[in-house]
């Protein structure tokens, strides 16, 4: 018998793994990256197939139920992402930083060089 | 004994002009950075520096907050051949004739980085609620105990300012520096100034939310 929230799962499994493809393929999503997205929404495509087969997983961990392993291990999966996201926007930001302090230091008084070059000029042609 | 003086700058066109006449007019050597100021803060130090046909202006084209402010300003100044790089506020909180206090110990060799402290006495509460959870927190993170350890008045020798490498970008920049003193053993005095308060320097800085967003920050970066 099988549940709506299977159903659900299933679509919404098979909906996220479509535009993940396509993101891949607009050049906007790594080929690594891709892999580990298809891994993920499979594994929940086949836990959403197969529900019961989970309290193996879950007699073999000590973890009660099929259903609380999944949720579990979903719930580390998710945090261990963000985290992955801090960082990399982390190094993002410095490299921003870096980018800007870079400009800002090779362009030191060009505005009011440029400025005073013209005033010069305009000097010369006065005299 | 060349002096060059940093001046971070972010959206201090209120203040900055007479900051900045003054420190010209005694003679020291100015580097402004203006740390993607969205009011007049470029211009007028822009049009400063040509009529007094001294000092450098740097400009972050994006805010990038006061840490990559300063390190932008010491890097600037470190080409100059400077003796002594002093940390200045744009805001005019801090009275001119102080550089050469907190240049004294360095001029005497002894010290390679001097702090100018505040008086917590006469800081408004807002603010010392703020500096003294951020005192702690440096000792905390840090483990060094200083007396003020948020003043943006500094004086570095060219040694210290070369070794004091800064990672920091916004407010936690105080702190940082503070740890890097202790890392690489410099020596550092603190020398009391005197601090000028006005209704327009009390809202900036640090203060008690300040404070606390340097705390998240500080306990982010050690669960990183």
């Amino acid at each position: 018998m099988i549940e709506l929230y299977q159903i659900i799962a299933i679509i919404v499994s098979i909906i996220v793994l479509i535009l993940s493809i396509l993101r891949f393929r607009d050049g906007k999503m790594s080929l690594g990256m891709l892999m580990v997205w298809i891994v993920i929404w499979l594994i929940i495509i086949i836990i959403s197939i197969y529900p019961n087969d989970t309290n193996y997983l879950a007699s073999y961990t000590g973890i009660g139920r099929g259903l609380d392993f999944v949720l579990i291990i979903g719930l580390i999966l998710s945090f261990y992402l963000i985290f992955k996201m801090y960082n990399k926007m982390e190094v993002i930001e410095e490299e921003l930083t870096n980018l800007i302090r870079e400009l800002a230091i090779q362009n030191k008084n060009t505005d009011n060089k440029d400025k005073m070059e013209d005033k010069v000029d305009l000097d010369n042609k006065t005299e | 004994m060349k002096i060059f003086v940093v001046l971070p700058a972010y959206n201090e066109e209120k203040t900055i002009e007479k900051v900045l006449k003054d420190l010209i007019d005694i003679g020291f050597e100015i580097v402004v950075v203006d740390d993607g100021s969205v009011d007049g803060t470029f211009s007028i130090v822009n049009r400063i520096i040509m009529e007094k046909k001294t000092g450098l202006l740097c400009r972050h084209i994006i805010n990038r907050g006061l840490g990559a402010a300063l390190k932008t300003g010491i890097e600037v100044a470190l080409m100059e051949d400077p003796d002594i790089i002093v940390t200045f506020d744009a805001d005019g909180q801090h009275d001119p004739k102080d550089i050469l206090k907190v240049s004294k110990p360095i001029i005497n060799d002894e010290a390679d980085v001097v702090i100018g402290m505040r008086n917590f006495k006469e800081m408004p509460s807002s603010k010392k609620i703020g500096n003294r959870i951020m005192n702690f927190i440096t000792l905390f993170f840090y483990g060094i105990n200083v007396n003020d350890s948020q003043s943006g008045l500094r004086a570095f020798n060219r040694k210290a300012a070369e070794t004091i490498i800064i990672n920091a970008r916004d407010y936690g920049v105080s702190s940082e520096i503070i740890g890097e003193i202790k890392r690489h053993n410099l020596r550092l005095i603190e020398v009391p100034i005197k601090t000028i308060y006005t209704n327009y320097s009390i809202k900036k800085g640090t203060n008690t939310n300040e404070g606390l967003k340097i705390l998240a920050k500080l306990i982010m970066n050690i669960l990183k």
